[in-house]
């Protein structure tokens, strides 16, 4: 495969399985278990937006996407290790990705009309600041996880998108998605935007849940067609130029 | 004193030689105005005198000075203080000798870590130096111990304690018994064989060597299957402590290699997830207490061991406590290594509970799997390394634990030099996030005193004081004095940074200080007038 060379590990019949064993410790967190994607992208389809080559690779698990939850990993794996799990994504990337059956355009007009998802969700500048942006969103996340966060919201809560409750000393409730919260204080968006802090010695309570603020119910409030539609939008999602 | 210039001219005091001896390292609890050797004392305590501030004046303790390293990576150190500096140990073979009163830099030492070839798990932390003369000691992370004069930073020599290629490295903070250097080492995930080494703190010529996995033919060497030994893991990372009356040093071993398949590696695998003690004259093992026998649930058993006399049945007894990864905490007899005490302290679903000679009794099928197998503690356990503290004011023992459940799964590995060899790892659960607790334990039982609750695992090191006070840090970057009768919070500040570290505290011109490494930075504090 021209695009392995200049890796000093191609030539070595183990280093994919090497790799494999160094992925499974750090990769699989956001990766899965078998690189299909979960909280970060599927890597088996063989499309990597910071380039095609085996440098590229190893220069995006080196050091990371800016802007992105890919942190750099030069400080914990070596560059042997690094040049291995290159070879462990190559051997298990299809580049045949799942055809997505809807239809992209009908699902734009869902995400802005009837699915309401604009109101909470960040599409290149327009939308709601509630939930999390979603101009990338089609690099970040899988198929299967983006089916999974409409249907059932709460199935995976990530850090720092909980829901917060405070109950203040007068009686008065804020509720609100998370923007901070540590062993002495709480940060939280309540659903119009207004922005809240929290000193715990100030208020009568804080609470926080693991639950997700956006509505359930979208398996029953669109057809099973609309569903596939939003995700072949939302899978189209890969960010302007400019974010590259 | 009329002219404020005489006032000044009071600060401008000599702090003596730039010099620790025997004497005053056996002698280093009574002395409050240094820090000189890992755990305060060589009973590993982490408790100072100290009481100026104390549960009614912290409320006014401030910042005093900070150093930014301008050092990537995580910052682990226990500083050392004396002679008018404090000397700290940073990421990535760098270290620094600060000025006391001012916090400059006063000089810097760094080597360039080997650019290919190392093994790592977990970056390339350092915890800190130990002192005799003029000399301080530290590891590099390429597996070298390294002394260099207190004075001026320069090397005066540097041994490699085993090959990096192998996967073999080193963190952990070296402890000075009489004339040895006694250190560590880490890389039980690339299938190294563990060991503690002494060196002379002298000429580096090292001493003896003890092997945490016996080998073939040797005491314990039955419990390896065939010849798995050879790559048994057993790390060593964490510094242990010294009773000088029984000239024994204690010290905790990490988990078997590898890590997760047990399969590969059939017995108790001695001396592994084990406190060992050890004459510190010849390195040879008096006694050894297993707390995981063939472990598979990377509970390395390296957390301090710490040295406190404890009432039991109205007898006094030499014991040696420990806040085991397991999720127990134990008591034994540090004179013979028999059990006193066990009690979990934290979530647990892999054991129910000790038997009388301190093996754990088992839930069947809690092995890492293929499909994930939920796990309570999680791999990193629930007290992990970070340094505990006991305060004889209290009687208690204070340490940080992760209250929560991972996934642990199997993945058949191969070994080859130097590389990975942990045959798979862990995950968090989604809908289970981890939290975190400050405990106070009664170390004669394992009894929880108090809880102080945190959001997320505790990160950081202990100290206590006598000023009632437990001060310790969270991973959101804040460093905090807790009650340590009650385990309330009376004061915190927002240091910047995540803490791993433990605080430190000493006494400068007659005041206490507090000194912790928070993010990259060094930061001290006192009360304000």
């Amino acid at each position: 495969m021209a695009q392995t060379a200049g890796n000093p590990q191609a030539g070595d019949p183990t280093a994919v399985t090497a790799g494999y064993s160094v992925f499974r410790v750090y990769c699989t967190p956001c990766h899965g278990v078998h690189a299909k994607g979960g909280r970060g992208p599927d890597l088996t389809r063989g499309i990597y937006h910071t380039g095609e080559k085996d440098s590229d690779l190893f220069r995006t698990i080196s050091n990371g996407i800016p802007g992105t939850d890919m942190s750099g990993f030069s400080g914990d794996i070596g560059d042997d290790d690094i040049w291995r799990i290159v070879l462990y994504i190559r051997s298990v990337a299809t580049h045949n990705a799942a055809r997505i059956p809807g239809e992209r355009a009908n699902g734009e007009k869902l995400f802005w009309a009837k699915g309401g998802c604009g109101a909470c969700h960040l599409v290149q500048g327009r939308g709601g600041r509630m939930g999390p942006e979603l101009t990338r969103i089609g690099w970040q996340r899988s198929l299967e996880y983006l089916r999974d966060a409409i249907l059932d919201p709460g199935k995976d809560i990530l850090p720092g998108w909980a829901t917060i409750t405070v109950i203040k000393l007068d009686g008065a409730k804020v509720t609100g998605v998370e923007r901070g919260y540590d062993n002495f204080s709480a940060q939280l968006m309540d659903i119009e935007g207004n922005y809240y802090s929290f000193l715990r010695t100030e208020v009568a309570s804080i609470q926080r849940e693991d639950r997700s603020l956006m509505p359930a119910g979208y398996g029953q409030r669109l057809k099973p067609a609309e569903i596939d539609d939003l995700l072949a939008y939302l899978v189209s999602l890969r960010g302007t130029e400019a974010a590259h | 004193m009329k002219n404020p210039a005489a006032l000044f001219l009071i600060v401008l005091v000599s702090f003596g030689a730039t010099n620790v001896s025997e004497q005053q390292l056996r002698d280093a609890q009574a002395d409050s105005t240094t820090w000189l050797t890992y755990g305060k004392n060589y009973a590993g305590w982490r408790y100072s005198e100290l009481a100026e501030i104390n549960v009614s004046t912290v409320s006014r303790l401030a910042p005093r000075w900070i150093h930014q390293t301008g050092q990537n990576g995580s910052h682990e150190t226990t500083p050392l203080v004396f002679g008018g500096m404090m000397f700290v140990t940073g990421p990535s073979n760098q270290a620094d000798a600060l000025d006391l009163l001012t916090g400059k830099q006063i000089w810097h030492y760094e080597k360039a870590p080997p650019p290919t070839g190392l093994g790592l798990c977990c970056g390339q932390p350092n915890r800190g130096f130990a002192a005799l003369g003029e000399k301080l000691f530290k590891v590099n992370i390429e597996a070298t111990l390294v002394a260099l004069d207190a004075r001026s930073g320069t090397v005066l020599w540097e041994k490699q304690m085993e090959d990096y290629k192998k996967g073999y490295s080193a963190t952990g903070a070296p402890i000075v018994v009489k004339n040895k250097v006694v250190v560590g080492m880490a890389g039980a995930e690339f299938g190294t064989r563990g060991f503690i080494d002494a060196y002379d703190a002298s000429t580096g010529d090292r001493v003896w060597r003890f092997y945490t996995v016996a080998g073939k033919g040797e005491p314990g060497g039955d419990t390896w299957d065939g010849d798995s030994w050879q790559r048994g893991g057993g790390s060593t990372w964490i510094t242990g402590t010294y009773d000088p009356e029984l000239n024994l040093i204690y010290w905790g071993t990490g988990n078997p290699g590898p890590g997760m398949d047990g399969s590969v590696r059939g017995g108790d695998n001695l001396y592994t997830c084990s406190l060992v003690a050890i004459d510190a004259d010849t390195g040879k093992r008096k006694w050894h207490f297993q707390f995981t026998p063939h472990d598979t649930h990377d509970w390395d058993a390296v957390a301090d061991p710490v040295l406190v006399d404890l009432a039991v049945n109205g007898q006094k007894v030499k014991a040696v406590v420990q806040a085991n990864r397991n999720g127990y905490f134990y008591a034994l007899d540090r004179t013979n290594g028999k059990l006193l005490a066990a009690a979990p302290y934290t979530k647990m679903n892999w054991s129910t509970g000790i038997d009388a000679h301190g093996r754990p009794q088992l839930v069947p099928n809690m092995d890492p799997s293929e499909e994930g197998t939920r796990v309570c503690p999680g791999l990193g356990g629930g007290h992990n390394w970070s340094a505990t503290a006991y305060s004889p004011q209290t009687s208690l023992f204070y340490f940080g634990s992760t209250e929560g459940c991972q996934l642990m799964y199997l993945h058949k590995q191969e070994y080859r030099t130097g590389q990975w060899y942990q045959a798979s790892t862990e995950t968090d659960i989604p809908s289970e996030p981890a939290t975190g607790a400050v405990l106070a334990v009664d170390p004669a039982t394992g009894q929880t005193r108090w809880r102080f609750e945190m959001v997320s695992p505790a990160s950081a090191g202990m100290l206590a004081t006598a000023g009632g006070l437990v001060f310790t840090g969270d991973g959101h970057g804040y460093l905090v004095a807790l009650d340590a009768q009650t385990g309330k919070p009376l004061w915190h500040f927002q240091t910047g940074g995540h803490i791993s570290a433990p605080p430190i505290t000493y006494l400068l011109n007659g005041k206490q200080q507090i000194a912790i490494a928070a993010g990259t930075s060094i930061i001290t504090f006192a009360l304000m007038n």
